[in-house]
């Protein structure tokens, strides 16, 4: 069960289906472990349906709408083509499914001592910043702000800083308010997915020099 | 198209047989949607695209898809039709079901034509999930239900000047940023007219930390 969550605008935008693609994915995985942001999507999803019924919304379809539809139904061609899908149930996660492989077997890149990164921006249309970064058991990571807010979530291990513990499933947003300088727990490396809209900037004194390669 | 039947209205008779109950729990859309799982039955199709087609071509319509309108349209029904066995009721009632369809069809929509032909690398279905498809949902029935039931009494209650930021956000696919920008509004009055909306929908606690 997780302890820090997607807030409330946030899941209804996802409900609403209007967040960009990293920032659903982000959601989503939150929600695979999190029963209580779960049941308040379903209300909110509920809230969809009331928000589609809502008083005149509606638009007079043409007289032939529902014969195509029939048409399309009896067509060979496409029932084929729909039992075609693949109904097995995979088990794996969404992030899982798209990476094709597990976290471990990414071609990593080692930004500092402790700290790996794995960029996946190219997955995904827009202008946001996808990474995957490892914070090895035990590692620590340069002090740092935020340009622009960046959301968290934890997938393996867990990372304290001054805001508190994040663990598996937790979601977090970082914004320039947050200088902070997480450290991963013992025992497990902490890999989290992280969405960013801009870049992060260092804060410690030595490490300045290392901005342009840990963004 | 009967709209005096959608969910509310239904009156609650303490009954003894649970799954006697369980009929009543359902309203009339889900009833028909389980017909079209259970025999593919026609009839049950008609009525459902009678009451739901109109509301999906608006849908497409506020969204800024007029365009390929109806072509929303007959994709969610034959969505609909061809997923309607895996429909449980217990999980989410028909019009909620159809609105995650519509909604996901929606967003596949625009993302085919955003990406032409490039091979998309997360299907929209892994993204944004349709309730029930998950096996390991719990199952929360009736809990569900008065939940839905209370959301629909308590909407009828909200100012106008929530409901239309909720519209704005729903219906044409608004960024909480973008409605600010478009009513002219800061971006903080937009928050706390959704916040305050879910709170009384209790869709959030009072008590949670806003």
């Amino acid at each position: 069960m997780s302890v820090h969550h997607p807030d409330e605008m946030l899941l209804t935008e996802y409900s609403a289906g209007t967040l960009t693609e990293p920032m659903a994915l982000c959601v989503r995985m939150h929600l695979e472990r999190c029963d209580q942001c779960r049941s308040q999507l379903d209300m909110l999803n509920s809230l969809g349906a009331i928000m589609l019924d809502h008083s005149h919304h509606a638009s007079k379809v043409s007289d032939d709408l529902f014969d195509s539809i029939l048409t399309r139904l009896d067509d060979p061609e496409q029932e084929a083509e729909s039992r075609e899908k693949p109904s097995v149930t995979d088990s794996r996660s969404p992030l899982e499914k798209m990476l094709g492989t597990d976290l471990q077997s990414l071609p990593w890149k080692r930004q500092l001592a402790d700290v790996s990164v794995c960029d996946l921006s190219d997955y995904f249309p827009g202008d946001e910043r996808v990474t995957l970064q490892k914070l090895c058991a035990g590692g620590r990571a340069p002090s740092h702000t935020h340009g622009g807010k960046e959301a968290t979530l934890v997938l393996t291990g867990a990372f304290a800083d001054g805001n508190g513990v994040f663990s598996k499933g937790d979601f977090v947003i970082l914004d320039q308010h947050h200088d902070h300088q997480p450290v991963a727990l013992h025992g497990e490396d902490c890999i989290t997915l992280s969405v960013l809209d801009a870049p992060v900037r260092l804060t410690g004194r030595l490490t300045r020099l290392l901005n342009p390669f840990i963004r | 198209m009967n709209k005096s039947v959608t969910g509310k209205g239904h009156n609650v008779t303490p009954l003894q047989d649970s799954s006697r109950r369980s009929e009543r729990s359902k309203d009339q859309w889900s009833q028909l949607l389980e017909r079209v799982g259970a025999s593919h039955d026609r009839d049950a199709f008609h009525q459902l695209f009678e009451h739901f087609g109109p509301q999906i071509k608006y849908y497409a319509i506020s969204n800024g898809i007029a365009n390929q309108a109806e072509e929303l349209v007959q994709e969610v029904m034959i969505s609909i039709w061809r997923r309607a066995s895996t429909y449980d009721w217990r999980k989410a009632a028909a019009s909620t079901w159809i609105f995650t369809i519509a909604r996901n069809q929606r967003i596949d929509m625009l993302r085919k034509i955003q990406r032409g032909s490039a091979e998309m690398a997360i299907e929209t279905e892994d993204l944004w999930q349709i309730p029930g498809d998950d096996e390991k949902d719990p199952v929360p029935s009736l809990h569900r239900i008065f939940a839905e039931r209370r959301i629909r009494e308590s909407f009828q209650h909200l100012p106008e000047e929530q409901v239309s930021v909720l519209a704005k956000v729903y219906l044409e696919h608004k960024s909480h940023q973008e409605v600010a920008h478009e009513m002219d509004i800061p971006l903080g009055t937009v928050k706390s007219r959704v916040r305050l909306a879910l709170s009384k929908l209790k869709v959030i606690l009072q008590d949670q930390d806003l």
